[in-house]
């Protein structure tokens, strides 16, 4: 038995069409499916499936994102403190 | 198989209650074909599983809601207390009941796919509602952590609420005023946010959502940043720039974080902070 390994190709080819049909983000307007299902529509087996969503799912953004979720973060925390708290003097610049 | 009693299920809340529940409530298994997808229900996880018992609680203090850094709430704010109840309602069920429990992992079985929501689990059993935002709010505590036990036992069910936390009375106000709610103004898609909406005759109506984003925000220093640094990392060929990278403070806090990731697994609260349905700010000295 090899290590299970998705091949690239497949992986671009399935990755947008997985992503929005999967469950993985929880959705407020409908279910998402499975990776059975979705293979089933697909027609790709479900361990290629399940492997082009976990990828797909860190795949969404670059790095920089997270710097900017950080910076985000930091400043949403520190306004709504400032606000809360009635102390402009903690508001960061 | 015992003969369930007839108090069982208000035994069992009394239980959870006593345990350091804020909130419990009981779903009726069936209720999640409607919206779960094949393995994520409870039948999935538990052959013959007829209910789903929900507890909620451990909210954030009002302390941590006005704590100057982010990194508080993403520190503190755990699913762990509300866990050990959780698995204090199994360990009843089986031991008082005689019945199967199961205590949901609260971690994912694949990927960012948890094994069954818990969000849903928490509307079923009619402890509260989803908001614009996303998380479930109750309307008597508003934002607060679930863990949940399926189970064999026939318990009494409670129904879905029927009236939401979400738009509080204040968030409807600035909805006519400025088109906005609070959720919305600190996160907004169309500026590099996560979500989208309005509110159409009293109700919260999403129109769309970034989850990718979300998640960045939600998992900064977790599996997915640390994922995000070692591919960076691996890329790097200069071995001085691979330890910043290696040594910073990104991955350092992410590896903290990681640490703890069966129960700490959420960093962003910003649309909650912001949310008068999620917490109300009360005057404290």
């Amino acid at each position: 038995m090899t290590f299970f390994r998705l091949d690239p190709e497949v992986y671009a080819r399935h990755r947008d069409e997985v992503l929005t049909l999967s469950n993985s983000f929880q959705r407020i307007d409908r279910r998402g499916l499975s990776d059975r299902e979705i293979a089933e529509r697909l027609g790709l087996d479900e361990r290629t499936v399940t492997e082009i969503r976990v990828i797909a799912e860190r795949d969404c953004y670059p790095l920089d994102e997270w710097q900017r979720a950080i910076d985000f973060k930091r400043k949403a925390c520190s306004d709504w403190s400032a606000a809360a708290l009635k102390r402009p003097d903690l508001k960061e610049p | 198989m015992t003969e369930l009693p007839s108090d069982a299920t208000k035994r069992l809340k009394a239980v959870a209650l006593k345990a350091g529940a804020s909130v419990v409530g009981v779903a009726d298994a069936a209720a999640f074909d409607a919206y779960a997808p094949a393995k994520h229900r409870p039948v999935d996880l538990l052959p013959g599983a007829r209910t789903v018992v929900v507890v909620g609680g451990a909210q954030p203090r009002a302390g941590d809601w006005v704590a100057t850094s982010p990194w508080l709430l993403s520190t503190m704010g755990t699913t762990e207390r509300i866990q050990g109840v959780g698995r204090r309602i199994a360990q009843a069920i089986e031991s008082e009941l005689g019945y199967y429990a199961l205590f949901v992992p609260p971690g994912t079985a694949a990927g960012d796919a948890p094994f069954m929501s818990l969000m849903l689990a928490a509307e079923l059993a009619g402890l509260g509602a989803r908001s614009l935002a996303g998380p479930v709010l109750n309307r008597e505590h508003g934002f607060m952590y679930w863990s949940a036990v399926v189970t064999t036992a026939p318990l009494d069910v409670d129904g879905p609420e029927t009236e939401a936390a979400c738009p509080a009375p204040s968030c409807r106000e600035m909805w006519e005023r400025e088109r906005s709610t609070p959720c919305l103004r600190v996160c907004p898609l169309e500026a590099g946010g996560c979500l989208e909406g309005r509110l159409e005759d009293g109700r919260a109506v999403r129109t769309a959502y970034d989850a990718g984003r979300c998640s960045t925000r939600v998992h900064t220093h977790w599996v997915g940043g640390f994922q995000k640094v070692l591919e960076e990392t691996l890329n790097e060929p200069d071995r001085e720039r691979r330890k910043m990278l290696v040594y910073g403070d990104f991955m350092t806090r992410t590896l903290w974080a990681i640490t703890y990731s069966s129960t700490n697994i959420a960093q962003c609260f910003e649309c909650m902070r912001a949310c008068p349905a999620a917490h109300g700010l009360k005057e404290m000295r």
